[in-house]
């Protein structure tokens, strides 16, 4: 307890340094987290659409409920799929007449003969979409196929490109930080060379004279790591209920507030961990003791 | 018992700080390292805290060869001696009183037994009423006495003191020195003084130990400093 009243007493005594590497890292973790968010948001996203049928096949008029169900077998026996939902002629009327309500115009002299039977498919997972997707096209009992495909793959190659960019984003952004602690913690040791050199004499061992420094680094993460998080939870707060309008039926907000709370508690961990290895960097390469 | 056998210093530059010292001396003794610039005067002190390594020779502290005592160690070897200078390296952003009490902070003394003791070694070096002040307030011999309590306050069994009155007028020296002797007397702490103040070493009348050019030339017990 005395040693960490200690050691903010000497972050006060220059502010500056302390206030630039833990804005550094603050920094550090707000695109970090913004880049948690995302990741966990497209996951969410793709999870919602692999839900969906992704694929609806409609059957030639001349296609009997045998060999539907046939078909039917046929693809769920590829194990890709999830789910094979068959749907009448009279369900398709039925669906038909729900989304027409309101327009009786539409519904006149629609009878179940016009409308196709069909199968919803879901697939368990989206980057298989396209290979059930052809299965299905060539059966011949087979009329027309319907595949969101292309937006799945877009998804799927969007959140890798986001992960892949985030991840090398946010390590240059660590590195950063990473130097910026050295170079702070550098400059404290070489202000206090004087104090140090005094401790040394009168006895003291290199880890009483180490310590401050790594806590001083620790400091820097988790003070970093925290207003990372309250910036990023204002930053949701705000912004929120525009992102679920656009994403409209997808639900990703309200954020559960734990979910901050563990994501502080993995940064201020993370960040703690930067600051002491940057601090123990500094000390290995400046702080000299005879 | 301190014991120096054959020990010699060069530096890497070349230069030979010392060279064949052989030395004893006793527990309590008061003793003074006299000699011109460069003799080879800092450099045998800062031998016994291991600041500087030998390059040849032993050096014995209570019969404890403290070459062969590894690096984690050093720091019990420094707890027993408290060192002066001659520029006090004071820290000029503490008071008198915390300045003093750094040693027991690092031996994780508990601050009630810190308050005690710092005050009544401040009050044994006479600068008690200064506790609150800091060093840019105070005067040369202040200073030093607030150096002098720093490296008492941990009860040392010996105190080296590297030329503490080279930057004081000669009524503070005085002072300083008889606050050795006192500390010398009271405390049987083993003083050696590194000086070529020689009106103080003439009239403290103390053991000498004379070096030249690294080597010992006098140590005389009761002895005299003519500088050159």
């Amino acid at each position: 307890m005395k040693q960490i009243r200690s050691t903010i007493k000497l972050l006060r005594r220059s502010p500056y340094q302390a206030l630039a590497a833990a804005l550094a890292m603050s920094l550090t973790f707000f695109v970090a987290s913004i880049f948690v968010i995302v990741i966990i948001g497209g996951q969410l996203v793709l999870r919602y659409i692999e839900q969906r049928p992704q694929i609806i096949a409609f059957f030639k008029d001349d296609t009997s409920e045998v060999q539907i169900n046939e078909i039917s077998k046929e693809i769920e026996k590829t194990g890709l799929v999830s789910q094979v939902k068959y749907v009448s002629k009279d369900e398709a009327l039925a669906i038909y007449r729900e989304r027409n309500k309101d327009d009786p115009l539409l519904l006149e002299s629609v009878t179940a003969d016009f409308l196709p039977a069909s199968i919803d498919i879901s697939i368990n997972r989206a980057q298989d979409i396209t290979q059930v997707a052809s299965l299905v096209k060539n059966n011949q009992q087979v009329d027309k196929v319907i595949t969101p495909e292309n937006l799945v793959e877009q998804l799927v190659k969007w959140t890798q490109t986001i992960r892949f960019g985030g991840l090398i984003f946010v390590a240059s952004l660590l590195s950063i930080s990473f130097l910026i602690v050295i170079m702070v913690v550098g400059m404290r040791i070489a202000i206090r060379r004087d104090e140090i050199s005094i401790m040394s004499l009168v006895g003291a061992t290199k880890w009483y004279i180490s310590r401050p420094f790594f806590m001083e680094g620790a400091i820097y993460g988790v003070i970093g790591a925290t207003i990372s998080v309250l910036l990023i939870y204002v930053f949701v707060l705000f912004y929120s209920p525009n992102i679920q309008n656009f994403l409209g039926p997808i639900q990703v907000f309200p954020i559960d507030p734990l979910f901050f709370v563990y994501l502080w508690v993995s940064e201020a961990f993370l960040a703690a961990f930067v600051g002491i290895i940057g601090a123990g960097i500094a000390l290995y390469r400046y702080l000299k003791i005879n | 018992m301190l014991k120096f056998e054959s020990v010699s210093k060069k530096f890497p530059n070349g230069q030979v700080a010392l060279e064949d010292v052989n030395l004893e001396i006793s527990d309590g003794e008061f003793v003074f390292i006299v000699g011109p610039s460069g003799a080879g005067k800092s450099t045998l002190l800062r031998l016994l805290t291991r600041e500087v390594i030998p390059s040849g020779g032993r050096i014995l502290v209570n019969e404890q060869d403290i070459l062969k005592m590894p690096k984690s160690k050093v720091h019990l070897l420094r707890r027993k001696i408290g060192t002066i200078f001659q520029d006090f390296k004071l820290l000029l952003n503490r008071t008198v009183f915390e300045n003093a009490s750094i040693p027991l902070e690092v031996f994780g003394i508990k601050d009630a037994e810190i308050q005690k003791r710092v005050s009544e070694v401040l009050e044994k070096v006479g600068i008690l009423e200064k506790a609150e002040s800091f060093p840019a307030q105070l005067s040369g011999g202040e200073l030093q006495r607030t150096a002098i309590a720093r490296a008492i306050v941990s009860q040392p069994e010996i105190l080296l003191a590297d030329e503490p009155t080279g930057d004081l007028d000669p009524h503070n020296s005085r002072q300083v020195v008889e606050i050795l002797e006192k500390i010398n007397k009271e405390d049987k702490t083993t003083i050696i003084m590194a000086t070529h103040n020689t009106s103080i070493v003439n009239h403290f009348k103390k053991r000498v130990i004379t070096l030249k050019d690294g080597r010992v030339d006098k140590d005389q017990k009761e002895g005299k400093y003519e500088a050159d």
